[in-house]
């Protein structure tokens, strides 16, 4: 088990299980997470801050993800912050629609632990230098 | 001292309704029998669904203790497999199952809550994990509780058991999934057709042999997405069921999948099917050779043309402007001004614009000669806007 916090990310996910396999992964990795279930707690945690990284999925009650993108790319204070998506929904006008928006990263329900571990890696690392 | 029936305070009613009933107009006696029979079968009703919510209620309940437990043990040995953390390939780790022992796995409740779990998180994980997830799903017996539903006497059971194997990517025996393909069920047809596609290996449209249920456009509709969305799928050469097979809706189907792998190599079979007796199935193949933009067929079409019904003479005017070599312009020309048909017309003018470079002083003559309706037909199918 690392215990050094590589970062904090702020996982956004309205599926209990996706939830919490990605929270346990992230957290054996060392990253602190907060977490959101649906588009309102979402909207709370951004106002509140304190993240290094944002991972949301697409379809969720309340806000879906992208308000989730828009919100964080067009606030001065988290504009800089990169965004996952993880979606099934896999079509090209989504994707098309998230990378408008400002996501840094799409990846496709089902997904391979290791490399969303490696993209969060990469993007928290860039956004930190 | 005993107490009958007829002695408690009901007995008065009793004797009301029932000692005098057969002195009742029939009238009365029937609707006392309706109203009875009303009465229980609501009754009846009533109690069946306060039985069925009960009993969901019940087993939500059940499940909401019991998943937790299951998740925190999937998490532990499968998503936080120490062994997969160091870097040893997931084919070479032995799963720790003494936490699902201590589960009561072998409890029929708990086994299905656990093959629901893990197609669940198999539905959200691929690669290493996912291996993982099937490991744990064949280290648990679980699989042969998904082939002994394909085996149980209720079709929903059956589907449930395709539907669990399918995602969790085990193979069936043959002999346990080609009669199912071919089921009276609909729903169970589909579903293992559905099954056979994806998990056989080898030969994935062998059933296609066997199958004389149709295949309903909704099923085509499903197994189209299953077959073009399976980069690992073994092709074959789809003119051997449009040869052989007599069942109509597989040929109908195979076509189509010509159309779509571009298979150049069915085309003489194709060209074959022209003279089936089915007009339906000369309709598609007619459209198949359209599509392949197949010049060799444009005679053949051209004489056959008499002797077909609407639809196919529709199709034959679409391949040729599909096909566009130009040669039977004179042919879409004379079927334009001759036919009384709209829908010929229509098409013959489509087919002719379709022709590009090739037909413009065609289409200069036509509008000038034309009458006022055909004229109209020109310049609706000339408009770049109007796709057909």
């Amino acid at each position: 088990m690392t215990f050094t916090n590589a970062g904090t990310v702020l996982l956004i996910e309205d599926d209990e299980i996706m939830l919490k396999v990605i929270e346990r992964i992230l957290l054996k990795e060392g990253y602190q997470v907060l977490v959101a279930r649906n588009g309102k707690e979402a909207m709370q945690r951004l106002e509140q801050g304190g993240f290094n990284l944002v991972i949301t999925d697409l379809m969720m009650p309340y806000a879906n993800g992208f308000e989730v993108i828009s919100k964080v790319k067009s606030s001065d204070k988290s504009k800089g912050i990169p965004v996952i998506v993880i979606s099934s929904v896999g079509n090209e006008d989504s994707i098309m629609e998230g990378f408008r928006l400002g996501a840094d990263d799409f990846l496709k329900k089902p997904i391979m632990a290791g490399e969303l571990m490696i993209r969060v890696k990469r993007l928290i690392s860039t956004s930190k230098s | 001292m005993k107490l009958y029936f007829a002695d408690t305070i009901f007995s008065p009613i009793f004797r009301r309704y029932f000692f005098y009933f057969d002195s009742y107009p029939l009238v009365i006696q029937i609707a006392i029998i309706l109203t009875t029979i009303a009465i229980t079968a609501t009754i009846i009703a009533y109690g069946s669904i306060l039985y069925r919510r009960y009993s969901g209620w019940k087993r939500d309940r059940r499940l909401a203790k019991l998943n937790p437990r299951i998740d925190d043990l999937i998490t532990d040995t499968v998503i936080l497999n120490e062994e997969l953390a160091l870097g040893t390939p997931p084919e070479k780790i032995e799963l720790d199952l003494s936490g699902f022992a201590r589960l009561k796995y072998r409890d029929m409740f708990v086994r299905q809550a656990l093959i629901d779990r893990i197609m669940h998180y198999r539905k959200n994980f691929v690669g290493d994990l996912g291996y993982l997830l099937r490991q744990l799903y064949i280290d648990l017996d679980l699989e042969k509780d998904s082939v002994k539903k394909l085996k149980s006497p209720q079709w929903n059971k059956k589907v449930q058991g395709l539907v669990e194997l399918t995602a969790l990517d085990m193979q069936i025996s043959d002999v346990n999934i080609l009669p199912l393909t071919n089921s009276k069920n609909r729903e169970l047809r589909a579903e293992a057709r559905h099954a056979y596609i994806k998990l056989s290996k080898n030969e994935p449209f062998k059933f296609f042999d066997i199958a004389t249920e149709p295949l309903l456009m909704w099923d085509q509709i499903e197994l189209f997405k299953i077959i073009t969305t399976n980069k690992d799928i073994v092709l074959p050469n789809f003119a051997r069921w449009v040869t052989y097979s007599n069942n109509k809706s597989i040929v109908s189907f195979c076509l189509k999948l010509i159309i779509h792998y571009n298979q150049t190599e069915a085309i003489p079979a194709v060209i074959k099917l022209l003279d089936n007796r089915d007009h339906y199935l000369r309709a598609d193949a007619i459209q198949c050779l359209g599509k392949l933009k197949v010049e060799e067929a444009e005679d053949k079409l051209v004489s056959i043309y008499n002797n077909q019904p609407l639809n196919c003479q529709i199709e034959i005017l679409k391949a040729l402007g599909r096909i566009g070599s130009g040669r039977h312009l004179e042919f879409l020309k004379s079927e334009f001004i001759r036919s009384q048909d709209f829908d010929i017309r229509k098409n013959a003018a489509r087919s002719i614009i379709k022709h590009g470079a090739l037909s413009q002083n065609m289409l200069g003559d036509l509008m000038s000669v034309s009458s006022e309706e055909n004229q109209l037909i020109l310049k609706h199918c000339m408009n770049p806007l109007i796709k057909y």
